[in-house]
């Protein structure tokens, strides 16, 4: 679809890099103008960005864009295929679990040091040893260095002491400290993250420079941000020093398309149905669920905030099948639907006839399925039912294992248990190509209602067009040691000890959040930010108050830019 | 290989008062040591959600006056039901053991709650093992105490109960409180010998626990055949806890916890919040989910630094002789009480609640059964701290009751209800899993 040119420069862009598919859509003032679809040039990712923007810039015949999104799958790529570079870690964990716990890179090297939980130090580190390591790795050809400290997030000191000595020893090689990149609490994690940042941070910026000047080129003057895991949108020179956080952005740009088209604050399950696979999300009174552990990438649980999505091997192109006198449905795929010129039965050819879709040629999924049907020695009629339940009871039973999931989350609170999280399902969004056939049956067997748009189809690329960036922050506060540290890593300094309270913990977390949104370039949503954490300890040794320990999170959580008023 | 549980229950919203020792921040660093390790995210471990225990499952147990809504906080009943998810998990054979690491704690918490005693509310493993036997059917249970005060609470309960051994080390009562867990303390007439206490001297360390796990813990449940064993995980031995003074460091609680293999553990006391509990918690659970534990230790651990003496392994060595054949005549002992030939056997005396300050009065009498270990009736008295005074009347059927004791049991309670006196009476009937409450000035009865 093409439309007349629009004169004002309000015009998105959102392109969504999938791992079969590239999906575009120029979007402006509640309608999609134009939408491109391609297949994927996994070993040339830019060009298959750039003809799928030189397609959406050609047909809306305007270069009036005021910012572009890109999702891409460069680094999820790199990490789920091992082709990433030879990364050293250097690790200080200090006294707990064996040092086997944490061979996470084959190049991993255990330094002395110790730090506890309040940032104290246990045991220094030895500068001698620290070189020696260094020139080890060096020596061995590797050029980016990781390192990861217990307890860094409470005290940066070791891992800036050991980043100095790579820096100063050998400038040319790259080098990440895991403070940096994540300030939460589990040191594995931050080990992972930090690990797969030095790992693929060159090949990101290469990718960055040379997509910024060609659209520098294209369209002087838009934004261009990239789409992160967790549904919000950072800048594209923000993301240099943490590309890891683009990872799995295709399902979280599905997400936020599905919260883009239905936008009420309601308890949802948003079903994405492939070719095949399925990818299902909860959303909670409007708000997308986050995987509670962090992202897995490369069977590793990392820092990095994704969204909880459960992919499972049913999609509409999914295999229809006899095998010893029994019914089969999918995991493999074979080809298209039988009535799009596929040459077996799928899904998507069962649900044709059973709801009298008329998709393509309708006597090809007849023919197909009736061989099946007569091979089982049932109707056609029952065959296509049959088919229609398995997938629905498939989809429901996973449905309902992500519910118990969440439900099932750990809790620390009293008030937490007394009033347990129940989920309420209030509706099923359907998106992707089979979403229409498939999602109503479902809904109606859960017994809540169905929502589909006309939009379905693109909702990934409007997804990434329209999110706006997110930002979180958490400070953890120690009155006693007069200190603050926090995350996003880098994060801290000192507080005055008297008369500090919960109120000045909260201010200085959103100035905190301030800051880094300035130095990001998001300081446009910094107002919207909203308290999504609070903890109070006082500190009491002997029967006297010592001090107090505060940590409170801040964040802009995902949602769309001011802009976005909805679909018309 | 499967998973060691863990539920990890801080309580990080409930405190006795703001400075007390069960506070807050108790399991704070805990949170923090745990966490920032990642062990939960190891596939040795699976972590666990909370749930609240009902009125039920501690009536089960206790009785609660005037009853268990009003007189047991939530957090209690959270924690006591921390205690029954990982009985769950570990009976339905998704983990190979499990860890409760919850607070508040239960084992100074007797059978009747007037009050808290020894920031206890309510037995959050006394809950545990009844729920345990009335939905798995188990019978034989073991209860090791590795708590530094006496487990007085857990002993009182199963004072009277030959299927529950319970076996509590502790420093001396003579100088620490509750005051009690003396050698003399083997168990009620029927029940006699499964009750052993092992009071050690103060800075008793690694050394002297683990000849006594060794040389009188471990023979004892060799003997004794538990279906299930539960450790009541104190950790207020180590060396830097505030409120006892002895020498444990968090090492050897964690060979403590692979020599003893326990089930289930249940975390009890231990106030030494920053310096202990942190490395205490890790060692326990690496120690049962089988992690290497020798790179744990305390920031300030120093190997030479606690040696037993030779006159303190001369008094343990005596201590566990005089109890391994204690516990060996048992049986002996219990026939000999049986053909005595009395109807009942009673005992009166005083109860005094630290947390509250309160004082009970109480009178125990337990019938001598020929066929079973008898059931118990409880009259019991006390001022509450609202300033009104509570008389109450409690029958207790045992788990492994006979059908004798059971009727005579209900017909008690029957008969009280006819009398005048007293405020309200309590049939404890764990036969047919029933717990009634009569209010004698309304007349009216209550069922759980």
């Amino acid at each position: 679809m093409t439309r007349e040119k629009h004169e004002v420069n309000n015009m998105l862009i959102g392109i969504d890099v999938g791992g079969t598919y590239t999906d575009g859509v120029l979007f402006s003032e509640g309608e999609v103008l134009s939408s491109v679809k391609h297949p994927t040039d996994e070993n040339d990712l830019e060009g298959t960005l750039l003809s799928v923007l030189d397609e959406l810039l050609a047909r809306g015949g305007t270069k009036d864009v005021r910012r572009i999104v890109l999702s891409t799958t460069l680094v999820t790529n790199l990490l789920a295929t091992g082709r990433g570079e030879r990364t050293a870690l250097l690790l200080v964990p200090g006294s707990g679990l064996p040092f086997s716990a944490y061979r996470i890179s084959p190049d991993t090297y255990f330094l002395k040091g110790g730090i506890d939980f309040r940032g104290r130090e246990i045991e220094g580190p030895d500068v001698k040893e620290v070189e020696q390591v260094i020139r080890k790795v060096h020596d061995s050809g590797i050029e980016r260095v990781a390192v990861a400290g217990k307890f860094s997030n409470r005290n940066d000191a070791h891992e800036r002491m050991v980043e100095d000595r790579v820096r100063s020893l050998y400038p040319h090689m790259d080098v990440c400290t895991s403070n940096e990149i994540a300030g939460r609490l589990n040191f594995p994690r931050r080990a992972v993250t930090c690990y797969y940042t030095a790992m693929t941070m060159r090949e990101w910026n290469r990718f960055a420079d040379s997509i910024e000047a060609a659209i520098r080129a294209r369209v002087p003057g838009s934004d261009v941000h990239i789409l992160k895991a967790d549904g919000g949108t950072t800048t594209l020179d923000a993301s240099r020093k943490r590309p890891c956080e683009t990872v799995f952005s295709g399902p979280a740009a599905s997400t936020m398309g599905t919260m883009a088209l239905s936008r009420e604050s309601l308890n949802a399950v948003s079903v994405d149905i492939g070719g095949t696979t399925s990818d299902i999300s909860l959303i909670i009174e409007g708000a997308p669920l986050y995987a509670s552990k962090g992202a897995l990438i490369g069977g590793h649980l990392t820092h990095i905030n994704a969204f909880a999505v459960r992919s499972i091997p049913l999609g509409g192109d999914s295999r229809v099948y006899d095998e010893s006198g029994e019914l089969r449905v999918g995991p493999m795929r074979v080809g298209p639907a039988a009535c799009l010129g596929g040459s077996e039965p799928t899904v998507t050819d069962a649900f044709n006839l059973l709801n009298g879709l008329c998709l393509g040629d309708t006597d090809a999924s007849r023919g197909k399925l009736e061989a099946v049907a007569g091979r089982l020695g049932t109707s056609l009629e029952e065959l296509c039912r049959k088919v229609a339940d398995e997938v629905v009871d498939r989809l429901e039973r996973n449905i309902e294992e992500m519910f118990g999931l969440w439900e099932d989350e750990p809790a620390y609170k009293v008030w937490e248990v007394v009033h347990r999280r129940k989920f309420e399902l209030h509706r099923v969004i359907g998106i992707g190509a089979a979403a229409p056939a498939i999602v109503p049956m479902l809904a109606a067997k859960i017994g809540v209602e169905h929502f589909l748009h006309r939009y379905s189809p693109v909702a990934n690329a409007l997804g990434a067009a329209v999110a706006r960036p997110t930002l979180a922050v958490e400070v953890h506060v120690d009155t006693g040691r007069r200190t603050y540290t926090g995350s996003p890593g880098g994060l801290k300094g000192t507080v005055e000890k008297r008369n500090f309270q919960l109120e000045d913990a909260r201010e200085l977390a959103l100035n905190c959040l301030k800051e880094v949104s300035r130095e990001r370039g998001l300081a446009d949503y910094a107002g919207e930010a909203h308290v999504y954490l609070e903890e109070q300890f006082n500190v009491i040794r002997g029967f006297t108050q010592e001090g107090k320990l505060f940590d409170v999170g801040i964040q802009v959580a995902p949602g769309f830019i001011h802009e976005y008023k909805g679909v018309a | 290989m499967k998973p060691t549980g863990v539920i990890f229950f801080p309580a990080f919203d409930w405190a006795i008062s703001p400075t007390h020792p069960e506070r807050e921040e108790r399991l704070l660093y805990t949170r923090d040591q745990l966490f920032e390790e990642g062990i939960m995210d190891m596939p040795e471990v699976r972590e666990y959600h909370p749930r609240l225990a009902s009125a039920k499952d501690v009536s089960r147990v206790h009785f609660c006056v005037p009853d268990v809504t009003s007189r047991v906080t939530e957090a209690h009943m959270v924690s006591a039901g921390c205690a029954m998810v990982m009985a769950d998990a570990f009976m339905q054979k998704e983990v190979k053991n499990a860890f409760a690491i919850i607070r508040p704690p239960g084992h100074h918490a007797m059978t009747v709650v007037h009050g808290n005693r020894g920031f206890c509310d309510i037995n959050n493993e006394a809950v545990m093992v009844e729920y345990l036997r009335r939905t798995y059917g188990v019978k034989r249970l073991a209860i090791v105490d590795t708590d530094v005060h006496h487990g007085d609470g857990s002993q009182e309960i199963f004072w009277h109960d030959p299927d529950v051994l319970f076996i509590s080390f502790h420093q001396d009562g003579r100088t620490l409180y509750p005051g009690s867990g003396f050698t003399n303390e083997l168990g009620g007439p029927l029940a006699h010998g499964t009750t052993i206490n092992i009071p050690m001297a103060p800075r008793t360390t690694d050394e002297g626990i683990h000849y006594i796990m060794d040389n009188l813990v471990l023979p004892i449940l060799d003997e004794f055949k538990p279906e299930l064993v539960i450790n009541s995980a104190g950790q207020d031995n180590h060396y830097s806890d505030p409120l006892a003074n002895m020498s444990f460091t968090a090492k050897g609680y964690a060979i403590l916890n692979q020599k003893l293999r326990p089930d289930i553990a249940v975390l009890e006391g231990g106030y030494s919040v920053e310096t202990a509990l942190p490395y205490i918690n890790m060692g326990i659970i690496m120690a049962m989910a089988g992690i290497d534990f020798s790179n744990l230790r305390e920031p300030d651990y120093n190997p030479s630094r606690f040696r037993e003496t030779a006159k303190n392994m001369d008094y343990i060595r005596s201590l566990v002789a005089h109890q391994l054949a204690a516990f060996r005549e048992r049986e002996k002992v219990v026939e000999t009480n049986r053909k005595e030939g009395r109807e009942f056997y009673g005992s009166s005396r005083g109860i005094f609640y630290d947390t509250e300050y309160l004082q009970e009065e109480q009178r125990l009498d337990l019938r001598m059964c020929p066929d079973c270990c008898g059931y118990r009736r409880i009259s019991s008295s006390c001022v509450h701290h609202s300033g009104r005074s509570y008389s109450v009347f409690c029958v207790s059927l045992p788990a492994a009751c006979c059908p004798d004791c059971a009727a005579r049991a209900r017909q008690d309670y029957e008969d009280m209800k006819k009398k005048p006196g007293g405020d309200y009476l309590y049939l404890q009937d764990r036969i047919n899993d029933e717990y009634k409450t009569f209010e004698t000035g309304t007349g009216r009865e209550t069922t759980l």
